[in-house]
Order: C-alpha cells, then sequence, then structure tokens
C-alpha cells in the first residue's frame, strides 16, 4: 500500500485516540471498583444490578422493620412478665389467706391486693415510642381505666381498647404481629392479655374479687372459687409469655434469613457490577504500555523526512 | 525541421514540460494537508515525430494534460459509508443525552438503601420503604416526615426527569431543522460548482480537478446528512437525488428539503417542491428523527406511564385511610403524570394528616400504610405485569440496548470508513516523499535541458567562428 503525508498522522491520531478511551475507561473502572457504570456499559447486566439492589434495599427494609418488631416485642414481654410477677404475689396471697387469718390480716392482704391492681394496670399501660402497647389499634388510649371507691379500694377496671392489631411485613408477603390484646372477649383474633374469653381469664376482675372477698374476710370462697380463677389467669400469663419468647425467636430466624438473603445479593451484584480489580490493573499497565511505544515511535517517525537529506 | 536550431526548439520545449511538472509538484505539497485533494499528474508524452531522410526524428517531449489521480469507486463507497457514519454518529450523540437525562447509574461505592444512591431507582425503593417504616410505627410523626421527604423527592425526580426528556426532544427537533438548512445550502452548492466545471471545461477542454475536488467534499458533507444517490453526467456534472427525488440537475436546484411539522410539533421531512414525504433511510437527519419518534419518546411515555400508574394506585389506597386527626379522602399525590406530579399540599403542611390507618379512630392502624408498601411487590397489568420498579429498570435496560448498539455499530462503521479513508488517501493522498524525489527529478532533467541548450549554443559559436 502507498503511504501518503497524511495517512501516518492521521493513523497515529485515531490509535492513540482509542488507547485513550481504553486508558481512561480502564482508570474510571479501577478508581470506581465497577465494570458497569452507565446502562450503556452493559444494559441486561444493568437492569440485573437495578432489580437486586431494589431487592437488596427491601430486604433492608425488612431488617428494620424487625428490629422494630423485636423492640416491640421486648417492651411486649417485660411488660407481661411483670404482669405475671403480680400474678405470682396474688396467688401467694390467696394461698395465704385462709380461716386461720385474722380479719385484720386479711385487710392488710386486701390492701395489698388494691395495690397489686393498680400496679398491674400502670404496667398494662405502658408505652413504647408513644403509643399504648395493649390498646390494640386505639393506641393513643390508655388500655385499661381503673377507678376506685371511696375507701381507695378498686371498684373496676375497664378495658378501652379495642380488638384489632397491627401486622408488619418482615420478608416479602409475610405478615407478623406481635402486638399483645389488654382483653379479647370477643373469642376470636389476637388472645387478650388481662382478660380472654377462651382462656376464661379475666385477672383484674379476679384480682377485683380476691381484694372483696378478703375485705369481706370470705376466705371460703376464696379458697373456691378465686384460687382457681387466678390460677386461669396465671395459666394465661405463661401462654403469652411462651408465645413472646417464640415471636422473638421467630423474628431473629427472620433477621438471619434476610441477612443471609442480603449477603448473596451482594455477591451476585458483585458479579455482575464489580470490575475484578487485578485484572483491569493488569489490562491498564497493558494499555498505557501500548500508548508509550506508540507515542515514541509515532514521535520518531514523524521526525523523519526525506528533506533532511535532499540539499 | 532539425538541426542545432530545431534541437534549441526541442529543448525549450522540454524545459518548459519540466517547469509545468515542477509546477504541479508545487500544487500538490503545497495541497499535501487538504483532505478534499486528489493529487494530480502532468501527463507527458513524446511530441509528434518529423519525417528525416534516416527515418522519423523525435523532437522532444510535451505536456499533454494535468490528471487527477482518482478513484471512482472508492469515491462511491467512501460517500455510501459517510451516510451510515452520520447516522451512527446521530444516533449515538442523541442516545448518550437521553442517558445523562435519565441520570440513573450505578454507585457501589455507597451502601446499599443508602440516600446517596443516584436515580429514579432508589427514588422508587425508598418511597415504598418509607412506607414499610409508617407501617411498622404509624403514629410516628417522624417516620410521616421521612414518607413525606422520601416522596417529595421522587416526585421532583420525576418532574425533573421529564423536563429533561422533553428538552432533548425540542434539542434533537431544532437539530433537524439546522441539519435541513445546512443541506440545502450544501445542494445549491453543488448546483453551483456544476455549472462553473461544465463551464470551464467546455472553454479549456481540460478536467476542472480542484472544483471537481470541491464538489466531491460537498457531496460528502451532503451525504452525513442524508443518503444520497449521484450520477455523473457527460458535461461533468453530479446530479444528486434524495429519496427518489431528483434535487440537483446540471446547475439546476429542482428541489430542496423541507422540514415540516408533522402535527405534534415534530419536524420530519418531505421534498420542498414536489412535497413528497422523504423517508429519511440512513445519515443524521434520519438518526436523529429516530432517536427522538423511538427511543425517547418512548421513553418519555413509559417514565409518565409510571408516574400517572403510581398517582393511581396510591391515591386509591391512601383516600380510603384515616388520618391521626380522623379525616379521611385526602389523596397522598396531585397531577397525573410525570410532568405534574406533586405531594397534597395538605399532608406537607401537616404530616399527622397522612392517612395510615384502615379503621377511623384507630390511630395505631396501619393497613393503608401496609397496603402502600405492598404496592412495591405487586405487579401492574397497565405495566406489562411489572412491578414498578421493575418497569423502570427495563426502561433503563431498553435505553442502554439501544445506546450499546449505537457504540457497537458506531465503532463498526468508523472502522469501514476508516479503512475506506486509508485506500482513498493511499490512491489519491499526496505523498511529500515522492514529491520530493519527483521534484528533483524534474529539477535534474530541466537542468540536464538547459545543458544540451548550451552545449548546442557552443556548437552553434563554433559554427559562427568557423568563418573568421
Amino acid at each position: 500500500m502507498r503511504v501518503t503525508a497524511n495517512m501516518f498522522p492521521d493513523s497515529l491520531v485515531r490509535q492513540l485516540n482509542r488507547l485513550n478511551a481504553r486508558q481512561s475507561r480502564l482508570q474510571v473502572e479501577a478508581a470506581t471498583g465497577q465494570r458497569i457504570q452507565f446502562p450503556e456499559d452493559n444494559p441486561s447486566a444493568m437492569r440485573r444490578v437495578l432489580d437486586l439492589q431494589a431487592e437488596s434495599q427491601t430486604l433492608a427494609q425488612y431488617r428494620t422493620n424487625i428490629s422494630r418488631l423485636t423492640d416491640q416485642t421486648a417492651a411486649t414481654y417485660s411488660s407481661v412478665r411483670a404482669v405475671r410477677n403480680v400474678s405470682d404475689r396474688a396467688g401467694e396471697i390467696a394461698t395465704l389467706a385462709d380461716g386461720t387469718r385474722s380479719a385484720q390480716e386479711l385487710n392488710i392482704y386486701a390492701t395489698e391486693v388494691s395495690q397489686l391492681i393498680q400496679q398491674a394496670v400502670q404496667l398494662m399501660n405502658s408505652q413504647s415510642q408513644g403509643d399504648y402497647l395493649f390498646s390494640g389499634t386505639k393506641s393513643d388510649t390508655p388500655p385499661f381505666a381503673l377507678t376506685l371507691d371511696a375507701n381507695g379500694n378498686v371498684a373496676s377496671v375497664t378495658y378501652q381498647g379495642n380488638t384489632s392489631v397491627t401486622a408488619a411485613e418482615i420478608a416479602a408477603n409475610v405478615k407478623l404481629s406481635v402486638q399483645a390484646l389488654g382483653a379479647n372477649t370477643t373469642g376470636t383474633g389476637s388472645r387478650g392479655v388481662i382478660t380472654d374469653s377462651r382462656a376464661g381469664a379475666d385477672f383484674f376482675q379476679h384480682l377485683i374479687n380476691l381484694q372483696n372477698n378478703l375485705l369481706a374476710g370470705d376466705t371460703t370462697a376464696i379458697a373456691d372459687t378465686t384460687r382457681g380463677q387466678l390460677a386461669a389467669d396465671e395459666q394465661n400469663l405463661i401462654t403469652h409469655i411462651a408465645r413472646l419468647g417464640s415471636l422473638t425467636a421467630r423474628l431473629e430466624a427472620g433477621a438471619a434469613v434476610a441477612l443471609d438473603r442480603t449477603t448473596s445479593l451482594e455477591k451476585l451484584i458483585s458479579r455482575e457490577a464489580d470490575a475484578d480489580l487485578s485484572e483491569t490493573l493488569v489490562r491498564l499497565s497493558e494499555t498505557q504500555t501500548a500508548y508509550k511505544a506508540a507515542l515514541q515511535s509515532g514521535a520518531t517517525i514523524l521526525n523523519l523526512s526525506l528533506l533532511d537529506y535532499l540539499r | 525541421m532539425s538541426g542545432l536550431f530545431g534541437t534549441l526548439g526541442v529543448m525549450a520545449r522540454s524545459l518548459q514540460t519540466q517547469q509545468q511538472a515542477i509546477a504541479t509538484t508545487g500544487h500538490n505539497i503545497s495541497n499535501a494537508n487538504n483532505p478534499a485533494y486528489a493529487r494530480q499528474r502532468v501527463a507527458i508524452q513524446a511530441s509528434l515525430p518529423t519525417p528525416s531522410p534516416i527515418g522519423m526524428m523525435g523532437t522532444g517531449v510535451e505536456a499533454t494534460a494535468v490528471v487527477q489521480i482518482r478513484n471512482y469507486l472508492v469515491d462511491g463507497q467512501v460517500q455510501a459509508e459517510t451516510s451510515a457514519l452520520g447516522y451512527w454518529e446521530a444516533q449515538q450523540q442523541a442516545l448518550e443525552y437521553a442517558q445523562a437525562s435519565l441520570g440513573q447509574s450505578l454507585n457501589r461505592t455507597s451502601a446499599a438503601g443508602g440516600a446517596d444512591q443516584p436515580g429514579l431507582a432508589a427514588g422508587l425503593t425508598e418511597l415504598f420503604n418509607a412506607f414499610q417504616s409508617l407501617s411498622t410505627n404509624p403514629t410516628s410523626t417522624a417516620e410521616r416526615q421521612v414518607l413525606l421527604m422520601k416522596a417529595a423527592n421522587l416526585a421532583t425526580q420525576f418532574n425533573q426527569i421529564t423536563q429533561r426528556l422533553d428538552g432533548l426532544w425540542g434539542t434533537l427537533n431544532s437539530t433537524v431543522s439546522a441539519g435541513v438548512t445546512d443541506a440545502n445550502r450544501l445542494i445549491t452548492d453543488v448546483a453551483g460548482l456544476n455549472e462553473q466545471i461544465a463551464a470551464l471545461e467546455m472553454r479549456t477542454g481540460g478536467v476542472a480537478n480542484d472544483l471537481r475536488d470541491l464538489r466531491q467534499q460537498k457531496v460528502e458533507e451532503l451525504a452525513k446528512f442524508t443518503k444520497i444517490d449521484t450520477a455523473q453526467q457527460p458535461n461533468g456534472a453530479v446530479n444528486v437525488t434524495i429519496g427518489g427525488v431528483l434535487m440537483v440537475s446540471d446547475q439546476h436546484v429542482l428541489d430542496t428539503l423541507d422540514g415540516y411539522d408533522a402535527g405534534g410539533g415534530q419536524i420530519l421531512l418531505r421534498a420542498a417542491n414536489a412535497g413528497t414525504a422523504l423517508p429519511a433511510t440512513s445519515g443524521s437527519l434520519a438518526a436523529t428523527i429516530e432517536v427522538r419518534d423511538g427511543t425517547l419518546a418512548t421513553l418519555s411515555t413509559q417514565i409518565s406511564e409510571l408516574a400517572s400508574r403510581l398517582i393511581t394506585t396510591v391515591n386509591q389506597i391512601h383516600t380510603t385511610g384515616f388520618s391521626l386527626t380522623g379525616t379521611t379522602g385526602a389523596a397522598f399525590f396531585t397531577g397525573t403524570d410525570s410532568r405534574t406530579i406533586g405531594i397534597n399540599s395538605a399532608l406537607l403542611d401537616d404530616p399527622a394528616r397522612i392517612q395510615a390507618s384502615g379503621t377511623s379512630g384507630a390511630v395505631g392502624d396501619n393497613q393503608v400504610a401496609l397496603a402502600l408498601a405492598q404496592l412495591a411487590q405487586q405487579s401492574h397489568a397497565s405495566l406489562g405485569n411489572q412491578t414498578f420498579s421493575q418497569r423502570y429498570h427495563q426502561s433503563v435496560a431498553t435505553l442502554g440496548q439501544a445506546l450499546a448498539t449505537a457504540n457497537g455499530r458506531l465503532a463498526d462503521e468508523q472502522v469501514v470508513h476508516d479503512m475506506l479513508a486509508r485506500q482513498r488517501a493511499s490512491i489519491s493522498g499526496v505523498s511529500v516523499e515522492e514529491e520530493m524525489t519527483n521534484l528533483t527529478t524534474y529539477q535534474r532533467a530541466f537542468e540536464a535541458s538547459a545543458r544540451v541548450m548550451t552545449v548546442v549554443d557552443g556548437l552553434l559559436e563554433t559554427l559562427i567562428n568557423i568563418k573568421r
């Protein structure tokens, strides 16, 4: 082929441009660690990475959900646990208050029971982040309202919440509710901690019964009825504690699954989008060598001319 | 006519011929960097011999023509490939703008789910994640504010992308108009050059080399805009046809390109006089029109549809809910598409009015927030049975695919065009070394001819001195 005056510089410029473009691309790859930056780099991989990233972000959200539910479970658990201590003490009093006790002793027990009821109401009215834990979805209303009589004894405790619970997603389309209701007498849905028609529990009413029986000195009624009622209440509380324990385990398992999945997604994303740094650097230095060689040889050849030798 | 005086005449013609050759060499060297130039040669031949008793006597040399070294086959191929190159260059440029307008890139250095993830993809996920967060804590004002911020971000992103895509549409439209003006100027130039070439060649009987170079350059510039067909005429003119319409015939401009409004503001091509639509098949005008009415229009529609579907589905659920203050029936998003999408200002003023609860009077209820969050995983028939995110990712991939194809094809086309350009340079290009060598040859021939003259002069002097 006949090589003319402009062919050589033209092709040198083209080669340098190509090498420059390649160099700049590899440099960006090395600097960002990414093989794909823009959709044009690899459209199908870009789409997969965007899908995977969306999934990964959703999983991160599920993990946030799980950690919030775990907090809520812990708060509920500590309240129920404390109520169970109240229940234990009430059971003790019901056992101690037999026919051998004097009226004065029974009166002192009655005062203690009255205090226990108030303590339990206070525990059941506890809040987490401004929301009442046990009023169902009426979380702006304290679940239990206490009325005292003229003597400072508990006259009644009424449930002011509703029987709906909230559920949140812990995985795609897996909804979980950790909320415990204060009372549920409908026979369906989430069970009540204090009052539940299915378990025969009505803790506050039974405590009030105990208090009233103690005041009246009716140890027979306590032995015959109240003790049994309180045992049912205790059983109900234990069921709740067990449920909260298993919920915590389930949430932990859910978090572990989400974390596992996040890790494997990260691997998939990395495989699609990340540059193999050693390969990139090797190729970059290759390109740099070629660029240097092109510059050097080009400069030498461009300087040579027949004109230097013609006189 | 021979003898010493005859020889003097022969040498005088030789000197003249060498001078012409040297002048042409100078012309070649002067135009060494002119890309449109084809090298020229002085065609020389032995002049007519004269009869003599001993046979035909040579009478030296004469220059017959200045010829241009050009291969019309290669010229034709370069012209066709120029159209293809122009097409892919314009495609790539327009699609690169579209990619920039969409603003979707990957940033792996920021944490997954981090706020600094670029583009609409993260914006969509973050909106639904904010709904999720609200569902785990429906009474929290903080969560409500985060949700409003994320939603407002997303709405702004939609607005901005649409604005940029609309702007690009306008730019591409004016590119077509400007291209039509440039192409018409070139059509007039070619006709003008046809006239000059025909007149000059008729008068002098030679070939108007340099004007032909210029015309070939104009024709190739024109080919960059649109695919053209050319036909050489016996009088030296070149006729130009675009899309079957004869535009240039000899020195006459029969028709020009016209960019007309096709109804929706988009500029299309037709022949100004013939009135026929010109379906541009190659060249930058065709590419610009194709990207504008194809990839870009589809992308705009998809983004707009995505936004309107988001507005209707979110509002449909949100209006059924109840706010912390017990109000109901308010929309979450305002507007109808990606241009107009915004957040209901009543909610922005008071985040408590976000209707997260499904039951009146139960502020702790999260049914609506949860249903909104679950929209992220639902596929919608109007989005091709894909989720919002998947649909958007598909749009990104489609645009990326179009640009990747343009990149690949442009690289291929560049190689073909470069090869043809090299081939042409190899045939028609000026080689300075070659010209210098020729110059030396002509210089020596000139010197030798002069030397012969000196010898003849000496001989004549000798002859004259015989008489003394």
